[in-house]
């Protein structure tokens, strides 16, 4: 078994969970705190890649992509880059299907805070950001590492957009679910269990890591 | 009194869900998809049945008739997977070939009279898609024309390779990148009229693409083997091979 799929499999889910914890911290704040209008515009527009078939995505992300329409050819003349079958194509367009499993668990455990945690650190001084980051953030650890692991899976299964925009480049785009798909096609049913077996064991190990972790934070939290 | 109604109505609706359909299902390679429409037409007049016509790539079509699905003749692109399908008892016959496939090197915007296999090394050409060369027969061929020209080296990172011959086909017309290799048969067609610009390759540059096509297995008492037959036989008929020329095939 070649192991340059997965590793690109792993680096892609890297990268994009790092981005999106980054993006979401603040979106999922304003989401659950800010008052503005259009709110139900807002949540829908990041809720769709959950609903969204990702040939919708990828079909989409390939025109865009392209050096025949407007947007491509504006990053191919500024940048220099050709997003459709590259790797920084490829985390662009993770980013996007991943965005609502960053964002919802990070919106919800802000709001199952108690308003009186926010009230507090107000009343003893502390402005909006300081309280954010050293108080509201703190108190929903197992929120922000359900949300970072269940991007991070969500990525590593990502298939059809990767299909569609990714070319299939060796060392490039081809992560291991292509991969999988590639040896079936070939009939190498034992290529394609060799990747799919080490796939099938660590999505497990990190879901069993992050649920043992987030058990024990909670209890902590709730004595009883 | 109404109880009996429902009961008759039921055994009326059942009758209607057990009558065997006769409508088979052909799996087809997808540099054929454009020809069969053409071929199902043709057959459908004749026969005075109907069809179904199922496109993908054919090392996945094979994978699906592997798997059991419920395919009654393929119609592939090559000769090895029809007879990888043969070897494994999925037919009773062994598969025929009722083509010749050729390679076209395609682009949509370089102008035809400048277009050909040393312009790829070229540095205005930044990606050249090709179908899978892993599954399938035209990618394989592509690869041979470039190693024959001592090109492959050069070109390597400059490859990307679509799932089939149709999402490559894709990746052409859609500008993503500024060649590619594919099917003529692909390129005559009239829903890809107009893309672009395209040139045969030497065929002395590639093994033949020998297409095949095999009968699946069918039990003696299925409705739908008579259809299957008479579908397979078509296929060879003087009146198909007119159709395929037409699209470019030998």
């Amino acid at each position: 078994m070649n192991p340059e799929p997965l590793w690109l499999t792993f680096k892609l889910a890297t990268i994009t969970s790092v981005i999106l914890l980054v993006l979401a911290l603040p979106l999922a704040y304003w989401l659950a705190f800010g008052k503005f209008k259009g709110r139900g515009i807002v949540e829908s527009l990041i809720g769709m890649p959950l609903v969204l078939p990702p040939s919708v995505i990828g079909f989409y992300l390939l025109l865009a992509f392209s050096p025949s329409y407007w947007f491509g050819a504006w990053i191919e003349s500024v940048f220099g880059l050709r997003l459709v079958f590259s790797f920084p194509g490829l985390v662009i367009a993770s980013v996007l299907y991943s965005l609502p499993f960053m964002v919802y668990p990070i919106r919800a455990g802000l709001q199952s805070l108690p308003p009186s945690l926010r009230e507090a650190s107000y009343t003893l001084g502390k402005n909006e950001w300081e309280t954010f980051f050293k108080v509201l953030l703190p108190n929903c650890k197992p929120a922000i590492l359900t949300a970072f692991v269940i991007t991070f899976a969500h990525t590593v299964g990502e298939f059809g957009v990767v299909l569609m925009i990714g070319g299939n480049i060796p060392g490039v785009t081809k992560v291991a679910s292509v991969a999988i798909y590639n040896e079936v096609e070939a009939l190498n049913y034992g290529a394609a269990n060799d990747y799919a077996m080490v796939l099938f064991a660590i999505t497990f190990v990190i879901l069993l890591l992050v649920y043992s972790v987030n058990n024990r934070l909670l209890r902590v939290r709730q004595p009883s | 009194m109404n109880f009996h109604l429902f009961f008759l109505f039921f055994l009326v609706f059942l009758a209607g869900c057990s009558k065997p359909s006769e409508k088979i299902v052909v799996a087809t390679a997808a540099n054929v998809q454009y020809v069969m429409k053409e071929i199902k037409a043709a057959f459908e007049k004749e026969s005075g049945k109907e069809i179904d016509i199922v496109v993908g790539s054919s090392g996945k079509l094979t994978t699906q008739i592997r798997e059991g699905a419920p395919f009654d003749v393929f119609v592939s692109a090559d000769t090895k997977y029809p007879q990888e399908i043969f070897k494994n008892g999925g037919s009773a016959e062994k598969p025929k070939v009722y083509a010749l496939g050729s390679v076209v090197l395609w682009s949509k915007n370089i102008p035809e009279a400048e277009l050909n296999i040393d312009i790829l090394t070229d540095d205005k050409v930044k990606k050249i898609a090709i179908p899978n060369p892993e599954t399938a027969p035209y990618g394989e061929a592509a690869i041979q024309v470039l190693k024959s020209k001592n090109l492959f080296g050069k070109i390597e990172k400059k490859l990307v390779f679509g799932e089939s011959i149709a999402q490559t086909a894709q990746y052409i017309t859609s500008g993503n990148v500024e060649a590619g290799f594919n099917a003529l048969s692909i390129v005559l067609s009239p829903e890809m009229k107009d893309q672009g610009n395209y040139i045969i390759l030497d065929s002395t540059d590639y093994k033949p693409i020998e297409q095949a096509a095999i009968l699946l297995n069918h039990s003696a008492d299925s409705p739908k083997k008579e259809t299957s037959e008479q579908f397979y036989n078509f296929l060879y008929s003087q009146k198909a091979k007119a159709i395929f020329q037409k699209y470019g095939y030998k």
